[in-house]
């Protein structure tokens, strides 16, 4: 059974196209067969941040349109096997999705692919409701300020309700919570909610914390997701939320503000003499 | 002394005593005057003691669909086998019209009831809702015409509406408005308030004026006295 995975958050910039790129990775690279959708029309972000811009000759759009078939909207990705990417369209407006053409697109993906993530856009309007309509479940990307953490909330809200799973009465969508853009420098100023402030809030299981990372603005520079940075702190945290989405159990890091290696050996000798 | 008034009052003319004589309620099941006046001759001379004299009220419950009855005839067929017609209940409007020309006064006291009617189930309270998921931002619950009782958190920027008490066992980070429709006497009963709002019939309370709020973790209660909305350990 295809597993349709919604990224969402209400507030934009908050990392979801970011977060969706890695995720899609990070499942492909684990041998599911996955697609990743850019559902935020008009602006077409996901093919950048993947490297496949050049190669978008067909969109989302088109293949609701009938302009063209799935196969030749999809993008293979040149270095994950098992992963595609549909594109959006930058010349069309949002309208141009509509609920049937959604689902015959979801469908179609559904016949031989394992997961779909579907890249929501920003706002609680048409476009993100769509996104999330056909979900089994939503990973909801939240940063650790008030405003994001307000729209997250209620954003879970839309999704306990406007989803076809609530509609028909099939249960809850699995709500995952990815918190984003954590400095745990910030927290300790006081400047950003902690992990504790959020979770109190929104009170959903939490997949990971991503920190906040110049690896991200490097890796969408250059067009290869982070998760592929398996160097960087942002590419290990998205590495372990994969994992724990697929129910194995990691450690929690980058939760504490990383010390310098002088105050360690201060630490390790105050251990020592007591 | 109380009976003073009535022995000192020598103005007073009459006095009301409620009594609990027998009335009887002869409900028509079927309209043919003979068999009406045959089978109430019968009734009365089976009993005599029991009918003779016995204020009858005619209950048209059963027979209020079938159109205007003559009711002159009715009082005639009741005068003459002894029994004193007082009034008419539970027909249908045009029937207590005709009725009351007849000189039968419309009673509204005691209930019609119908002879087969099954059982009928004591009225039930309106059942209290209950909301067991969290109340997100920008989500609103109204509990009608009864009390709302939530048992997960409340998210800031959600809304709470009952007609009666609210009662909410997560914490509570949105807004609480109980008595809706001016019931002065709804509470709000609450463990942890972090309320953006709370208010009783209309009056209200916002957070920067909720002051020494109790914080050893004890039950709230946020009532309505006089005019101002107070909090409370319960
Ligand atoms: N962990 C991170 N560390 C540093 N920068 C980040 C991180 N995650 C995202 N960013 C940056 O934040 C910006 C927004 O990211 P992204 O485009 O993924 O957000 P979005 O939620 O998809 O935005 P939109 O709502 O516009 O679609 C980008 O410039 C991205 O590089
Ligand atoms: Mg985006």
């Amino acid at each position: 059974m295809v597993k349709i995975i919604v990224v969402t958050s209400g507030k934009g910039g908050v990392g979801k196209t970011t977060t969706s790129a890695s995720f899609a990775v990070g499942l492909a690279s684990r041998g599911y067969k996955t697609a990743v959708i850019d559902f935020d029309i008009g602006l077409r972000n996901l093919d950048l941040i993947m490297g496949c811009e050049r190669r978008v000759v067909y969109d989302f759009v088109n293949v609701i349109r009938g302009e063209a078939t799935l196969n030749q909207a999809l993008i293979r990705d040149k270095h994950t096997k098992e992963l595609f990417i549909l594109p959006a369209s930058q010349t069309r407006d949002k309208d141009a999705l509509t609920l049937e053409g959604v689902a015959a697109v979801l469908d179609e993906l559904g016949k031989t692919f394992d997961y779909i993530v579907c890249d929501s856009p920003a706002g609680i309007e048409r476009g993100a409701q769509l996104a999330m309509y056909f979900a089994d479940s939503a990973i909801v990307v939240t940063n650790p300020e008030v405003s994001s953490v307000r729209d997250s909330d209620r954003m879970l809200g839309l999704l306990s309700s406007k989803t076809k799973r609530a509609e028909e009465g099939k249960g809850q969508i699995s709500e995952h919570l990815l918190l984003t853009r954590y400095s745990p420098k910030r927290v300790a100023n006081g400047d950003m909610l902690s992990l504790a402030d959020v979770n109190e809030i929104l009170a959903i299981p939490l997949l990971g914390v991503i920190p906040e990372s110049q690896a991200v603005l490097r890796a969408s520079n250059s067009g290869v997701p982070v998760i592929v940075d398996s160097e960087s702190d942002a590419g290990q945290a998205y590495t372990d939320a994969v994992a724990r989405y697929l129910g194995e159990e990691v450690p929690f890091r980058f939760l504490q503000e990383k010390s310098h290696w002088l105050k360690r050996l201060f630490s390790f000798k105050e251990k020592e003499a007591v | 002394m109380a009976d003073s008034i009535l022995v000192t009052d020598h103005q007073a003319c009459f006095r009301f005593k409620t009594s609990f004589a027998a009335c009887t309620i002869m409900q028509l099941t079927r309209y043919d005057l003979d068999d009406l006046s045959k089978q109430t001759t019968a009734a009365v001379n089976r009993a005599p003691n029991f009918f003779i004299g016995s204020p009858v009220v005619l209950d048209l419950e059963v027979v209020k669909g079938i159109g205007v009855l003559d009711f002159k005839q009715i009082k005639q067929i009741l005068i003459s086998n002894n029994l004193v017609p007082v009034g008419v209940r539970g027909g249908s409007q045009e029937q207590l019209e005709e009725a009351a020309t007849a000189g039968f006064p419309v009673i509204t006291i005691g209930k019609p009831k119908l002879i087969d009617e099954p059982p009928k189930k004591t009225p039930q309270a309106p059942i209290t809702k209950l909301v067991t998921s969290p109340i997100r931002s920008g989500m609103q619950v109204y509990a009608r015409a009864t009390d709302l009782i939530v048992m997960a958190p409340v998210s800031p920027g959600a809304e709470l509406l009952a007609d009666g008490n609210i009662h909410v066992y997560g914490p509570l980070r949105g807004r609480a408005l109980a008595g809706v429709q001016g019931n002065t006497q709804a509470r709000i009963f609450c463990r942890t308030l972090e309320a953006e709002l709370v208010a009783i019939a209309g009056y209200y309370l916002v957070k920067e004026d909720m002051h020494n709020l109790p914080s050893d973790g004890s039950t709230m209660q946020i009532y309505l006295a006089g005019e101002e909305v107070k909090i409370a350990a319960v």
